[in-house]
C-alpha cells in the first residue's frame, strides 16, 4: 500500500521529473518483490483457472439458474439457495454424512497405521518387503479399486458377500444393499487405500527419533509400553497432525467410490456432499443451487482446516 | 527371555500376515479375475484354482476402444504435466528464493486451492468452457487438471529448491550470470531428482483422475479410466473383462510407483514428512 502512495505524490509533476521520480519508487518496489515474479504465471493461471470460476460460483449461488431451463432464465434470489440448503434432508444426510465419514475413516486410519507403523518400525526379515507392498493401494487408480470393491461387496456373486456368509455374518442384500453397513463398507474401501499412507508418514516420524531417548527411559525403568505412551507418540504428534490435515481434506474431496460403489444409496445412506453437489449440478444442472451447497462444502472444510492449523501452531511446527 | 521374544516374532509375523493379506487380497483378485475363463468368474464358491487364460484381455480389445482411450489418457496426462511443470517449477523456485510475507502468502493461498474439492471448482469451469466451446477437448480437460497439479508442483519445487544451498546461484551470479541463467545453469541441473519426481507424480494423478474428464472431455478424447465403465453392463456382469482392463489401467502407474518408492511420501504429504 505505502509503494502505492509513494508513486501517487509525484503524478501532477512535470513528465520529464516524474519519469525519473517515479523510477526510483518502482525500482525499490521491483526490488522489494524479489523473485515473487518468477510465480506470476502460475498465479495468473490461478486467478483465470481458479478464483475466476470460484468467484462465478459465489455469483450464480445468488441466482435461480437451471440448465435445462428452455430460456435459460437466471433470476436473482438473494440467499434462497443456501436457505433451501438448510431445509433440505438430503443435503442435510449428505453434510452429516461426509462428517461421519471423516470421522471414523480418519480414525480408523490413524489407529490401524499407527500400528502398522510401530510392527514395521523394528527391522525383522521381509518388513522392508512388507513397505513395498504397502504401497500398492496408494498407487492405484481409485476407480479401479471402487469397481473391484463393488463386486466383491456384491450381494449374489461377491467374495465378500459369499465369505461373510461362510462365517455366518449373514447381511440380507449385501454389505452395500443395506442402509446399515453401507456407509461402514465405503469407510472400509477408503480405509484400504488410504491407511498406507498414514502408517508410512508415521514408520518415518519413528524413524526420526533418537534412539537415546529410548535407552535414557529404560534405564529409568520405563517399560517397552510406557516408553511408546510417554516417549515415541507425543514426539510423534507434528506428524500425527499433518496425516490427520492430509486425510480429512482428501475424505471431504471422496467422490469416485461413492459414486461407483453405492452411487449414495440405498436411500440417502451413503449420500456424501461432494456427490450430492455433482448429482445437484451435473445431472440435475440446478447450477445455482449446486453452487451454494459447494460454497458452505467449502466453508466447512475451512473450518475444519482452521482447527488443524490452530493445532500446528500450538504446537510451534512450521513448514 | 528368548522364550518371549519367539511369542513375539510369532505375534508380530502372525498380524504383519493378517495385514498384508488385507492389502493385497483386493488387487490379487483383479489380477486373477482377468484371467479366469468367464464361466468361472461368477462361480460361487469362488473358484481360485484354474488355468489361466488371456480371452479377457482378446475381448476387452474387441469391445473398447482401448487403443484410443489409452492414446487420450497420454495426450492428457503429458499435456498436464507439461503445463503444470513450465508453471509450477519457476513458481517454485520464486517462492523459494523469496522470503517476503507476500511470497508466503502466495504459496498459502496455492496450497488452499489444492484444498478445495475439484465438484466445488468443476461446477463454475464446466459453465465457463461451455460458453468459450472448449467442453469435449483434451484442453479442457488438462486446464483444470493443471490448477491442481501446478498447486503441488509448486510446492514441491519450493521445497526442493529450498533444500539446495542459494549461495551456489550467486557465486554464478558475481561471475557474470544472469538470474535466470543462474536458475537455468545452476539450481535447475540439481533439482532434476525434485523434478522427476514432481513429474512422476503429476502423470500419475493425471491418469487416475476420473471426474474431470467424466464431464469436460467428449466423445473423441475419452480416457482409460471411463472405457473401464463400459465393460459394466447394469446387471453387474462383466467382471472380468472390467478386470483386465482394470489391469491394462493399473500397470503403468504401478511401475511408476515402485520407481518412486523412496519419495512416495514425501510427495503425497507434500514435503511435509521427510523419509
Amino acid at each position: 500500500m505505502a509503494g502505492k502512495n509513494k508513486v501517487g505524490e509525484y503524478t501532477g509533476a512535470p513528465a520529464d521529473r516524474s519519469a525519473a521520480a517515479a523510477a526510483r519508487p518502482v525500482a525499490k518496489w521491483l526490488k522489494r518483490l524479489g523473485l515473487l515474479p518468477w510465480a506470476a504465471p502460475a498465479l495468473l493461471f490461478m486467478l483465470c483457472f481458479a478464483f475466476y470460476p470460484l468467484g462465478y460460483s459465489l455469483y450464480i449461488s445468488f441466482f435461480n439458474y437451471s440448465l435445462t431451463d428452455p430460456t435459460q432464465a437466471q433470476t436473482f434470489t438473494g440467499l434462497a439457495n443456501y436457505l433451501k440448503a438448510f431445509a433440505d434432508p438430503a443435503f442435510r444426510v449428505a453434510a452429516l454424512n461426509s462428517v461421519l465419514f471423516v470421522i471414523l475413516a480418519v480414525g480408523a486410519q490413524t489407529v490401524l497405521g499407527l500400528a502398522i507403523a510401530v510392527l514395521l518400525n523394528r527391522d525383522r526379515p521381509g518388513t522392508p518387503l512388507v513397505r513395498t507392498f504397502l504401497l500398492a493401494p496408494l498407487t492405484l487408480t481409485p476407480i479401479v479399486v471402487a469397481l473391484v470393491w463393488r463386486a466383491l461387496y456384491n450381494a449374489d456373486y461377491g467374495v465378500v458377500s459369499y465369505y461373510l456368509k461362510a462365517l455366518g455374518v449373514n447381511i440380507g442384500r449385501g454389505p452395500i444393499g443395506e442402509p446399515s453397513t453401507a456407509l461402514v463398507a465405503l469407510v472400509i474401501v477408503d480405509v484400504w487405500q488410504w491407511t498406507p499412507l498414514v502408517a508410512l508418514m508415521l514408520l518415518a516420524g519413528l524413524r526420526s527419533q533418537s534412539a537415546d531417548l529410548f535407552e535414557a527411559a529404560q534405564i529409568d525403568g520405563a517399560s517397552g509400553w510406557q516408553q511408546f505412551w510417554c516417549v515415541a507418540l507425543p514426539l510423534l504428534r507434528p506428524i500425527l497432525i499433518v496425516a490427520l490435515l492430509i486425510r480429512t481434506m482428501d475424505v471431504f474431496k471422496l467422490f469416485d467410490s461413492v459414486y461407483i460403489v453405492t452411487g449414495g444409496g440405498p436411500g440417502y445412506a451413503t449420500e456424501v456432499m461432494n456427490h450430492y453437489i455433482f448429482k445437484t449440478g451435473l445431472t440435475f444442472f440446478d447450477m445455482g443451487y449446486a453452487a451454494a451447497m459447494s460454497n458452505l462444502l467449502l466453508v466447512l472444510i475451512g473450518l475444519f482446516t482452521a482447527v488443524y492449523f490452530r493445532a500446528i501452531g500450538q504446537l510451534g511446527v512450521t513448514q | 527371555m528368548r522364550r518371549h521374544q519367539r511369542a513375539a516374532d510369532v505375534i508380530t509375523y502372525t498380524l504383519l500376515a493378517l495385514i498384508m493379506g488385507f492389502f493385497l487380497f483386493p488387487i490379487v483378485w483383479l489380477l486373477l479375475t482377468s484371467l479366469k475363463p468367464a464361466r468361472d468368474a461368477f462361480t460361487i464358491p469362488p473358484v481360485w484354482i484354474f488355468r489361466p487364460i488371456l480371452d479377457n484381455f482378446r475381448a476387452v480389445f474387441s469391445m473398447v476402444p482401448v487403443a484410443a482411450y489409452l492414446k487420450n489418457s497420454l495426450t492428457i496426462a503429458l499435456g498436464t504435466t507439461a503445463l503444470s511443470l513450465v508453471l509450477g517449477v519457476p513458481a517454485g523456485y520464486g517462492l523459494a528464493r523469496t522470503a517476503s510475507r507476500a511470497a508466503g502468502n502466495s504459496a498459502l493461498l496455492m496450497l488452499a486451492i489444492r484444498m478445495a474439492p475439484p465438484v466445488a471448482l468443476l461446477i463454475p469451469f464446466y459453465l465457463v468452457m461451455r460458453d468459450m466451446r472448449l467442453l469435449g477437448t483434451y484442453l479442457a480437460v488438462i486446464l483444470l487438471q493443471s490448477v491442481f497439479n501446478t498447486t503441488f508442483v509448486t510446492w514441491m519445487m519450493r521445497g526442493y529448491f529450498l533444500s539446495l544451498p542459494a549461495d551456489l546461484e550467486l557465486a554464478a551470479m558475481t561471475d557474470g550470470c544472469t538470474r535466470f541463467g543462474a536458475f537455468w545453469r545452476v539450481a535447475l541441473p540439481l533439482a532434476v531428482p525434485g523434478l522427476a519426481t514432481a513429474a512422476i507424480f503429476t502423470f500419475t494423478f493425471s491418469w487416475n483422475d476420473f471426474l474431470l474428464p467424466m464431464l469436460l472431455s467428449g466423445r473423441t478424447t475419452r480416457t482409460l479410466t471411463l472405457g473401464i465403465l463400459e465393460t459394466m453392463s447394469t446387471y453387474e456382469i462383466g467382471w472380468n473383462n472390467m478386470a483386465a482392463i482394470g489391469m491394462i489401467t493399473i500397470l503403468p502407474v504401478l511401475l511408476l510407483g515402485y520407481i518412486l518408492q523412496p519419495y512416495y511420501v514425501r510427495g503425497l504429504t507434500l514435503g511435509a514428512v521427510r523419509e
